[in-house]
């Protein structure tokens, strides 16, 4: 089994200081205190000590921009490479269009505030069928989980109303990956909002993180 | 009563009301919260565009030999480095995607190497993350005349000096492999590109030839067959170039 690389998955840093603000931590010392691997990944859905409610839920807001981010360019490859057909392409090509609609109406909402956007290293999992499955069940998973981890932390509910419009979209989306992956688009009659352990087994069933070997960052300039 | 019948009844009667005297609005519809506006304009879906200006290119993450086919026991038709001879991270071109005889994802891409024109097929692992560009630069030899397209249309066209009949600027489909300003000088003007082409004839210059595309202290010879293969323009137009032309972007020489 792939163990999840959340240095991998964060290459330029963007989740890292989403969730280092989530904390009320500076970047190094979140880094310090979080274990780098799927350690890391738990302590994203754990409370913070404190925050001003403002202020947190514009960390939380660009925690879930940058799982927007992460899904709108996952979509957008799989899309430009263009080796799905069926109703596999539909799905991504339908999904990817909402993704890059989220992306855009959190980056309207947050303005300035909007973390970048990292950059993404796919390994392959956009340019095969059976990869761009796996990856695609982890990422919608992962996304339910994560909306419904920060739901209840959000102080306002002009955002929280907003947040629960994007999660039951996640959700729809993660059914009928689901469904076109040959797995049950529902599991439960009730889904645990915490999802620590059900993100992390879907976000290891994807491959995701598997390739890039180097954190050095590349040079393209001289 | 069970207590689910009560609780429907007190739904259905109100917390004041008795069985006698129905309410004359459900308490239970005027007591809830009005439901906030949603914080977030979430717009209509955003489609792709076609994506035919587009290109993508990855850098080489490991040493790594790009072959004829997607197969390890494919012959070899280059060998790749992670670096440049000027040291900034190599790329390569990604023009096709498939699965090969290992089912691992394979890369079909647009390689640095002579003879210009050479693909192969490169192990995905073996790659980074893909950039996107929607640029493109044509280098018309028989104008002498540059042009940048973005997203397919003109932003951008100059008058240049190409290579000589004895050392020509090489055509083919090649790419902008760097962007390099430490050799800002004279003769180089403020910066230049290093792209993919290699001239065929000045294959024993340092770095193996490539062309690239830079400034020039003698403007007054451009346009013109002037260079060894180099591209030149004026400074100013160089500069212009340089804001506008990402690293990746495809460059046709017909």
């Amino acid at each position: 089994m792939t163990e999840l690389r959340f240095d991998r998955l964060d290459t330029d840093g963007a989740l890292v200081d989403a969730v280092a603000a989530l904390h009320d931590q500076s970047r190094a010392d979140f880094l310090r205190t979080a274990v780098v691997g799927s350690g890391a990944l738990v302590a994203l859905f754990a409370r913070p000590t404190s925050a001003e409610a403002r202020t947190r839920d514009v960390a939380i807001l660009n925690f879930a921009l940058v799982l927007e981010y992460l899904q709108a360019a996952f979509y957008t490859e799989v899309e430009r490479i263009g080796n799905l057909n069926g109703p596999l392409e539909r799905q991504s090509r339908i999904v990817g269009a909402h993704e890059r609609a989220h992306v855009r109406a959190f980056r309207d909402a947050l303005g300035r505030r909007a973390v970048a956007r990292p950059r993404f290293d796919f390994g392959g999992a956009t340019e095969s069928p059976e990869r761009f499955r796996r990856t695609a069940v982890g990422f919608e998973d992962l996304a339910v989980a994560a909306y419904k981890a920060q739901a209840p932390r959000i102080r306002s509910r002009a955002y929280l109303a907003s947040a629960l419009a994007i999660h039951a979209v996640e959700a729809r989306h993660a059914a009928w990956i689901r469904r076109l992956a040959g797995v049950s688009p529902v599991l439960e009659a009730f889904d645990e909002p915490a999802g620590r352990t059900e993100v992390l087994r879907a976000v290891r069933a994807t491959n995701f993180i598997a390739t890039t070997r180097s954190r050095r960052s590349p040079r393209y300039t001289g | 009563m069970p207590a689910a019948v009560t609780a429907l009844a007190v739904l259905a009667g109100g917390c004041g009301g008795g069985a006698d005297r129905p309410p004359e609005r459900g308490p239970e519809i005027t007591r809830r919260p009005r439901a906030p506006a949603p914080a977030l304009r979430i717009g209509a879906p955003v489609p792709l565009g076609d994506g035919r200006h587009e290109a993508r290119w990855t850098p080489v993450r490991r040493r790594v030999s790009a072959r004829a086919r997607p197969d390890l026991a494919a012959p070899a038709v280059a060998r790749l480095a992670t670096r440049t001879p000027e040291g900034t991270t190599n790329i390569v071109l990604a023009l096709e995607h498939r699965d090969g005889a290992d089912g691992a994802p394979w890369v079909r891409a647009r390689l640095p190497v002579l003879p210009n024109g050479t693909t192969g097929w490169i192990p995905r692992v073996a790659l980074g993350g893909y950039e996107v560009v929607n640029t493109r630069l044509v280098v018309d030899l028989e104008r002498t005349v540059a042009t940048l397209l973005r997203d397919g249309r003109a932003v951008f066209k100059a008058r240049i000096g190409i290579g000589t009949a004895r050392n020509p600027t090489p055509r083919g489909e090649f790419y902008v492999r760097n962007e390099l300003r430490r050799y800002a000088s004279p003769t180089y003007g403020p910066l230049a590109f290093g792209t993919s082409a290699r001239s065929a004839t000045l294959t024993d210059w340092p770095g193996g030839g490539y062309v690239g595309i830079h400034g020039t202290d003698r403007p007054e010879r451009l346009p013109g067959r002037v260079s060894h293969g180099c591209i030149r323009l004026r400074n100013p137009d160089m500069r212009a170039l340089g804001r506008l032309m990402p690293v990746g972007t495809p460059v046709t020489v017909r």
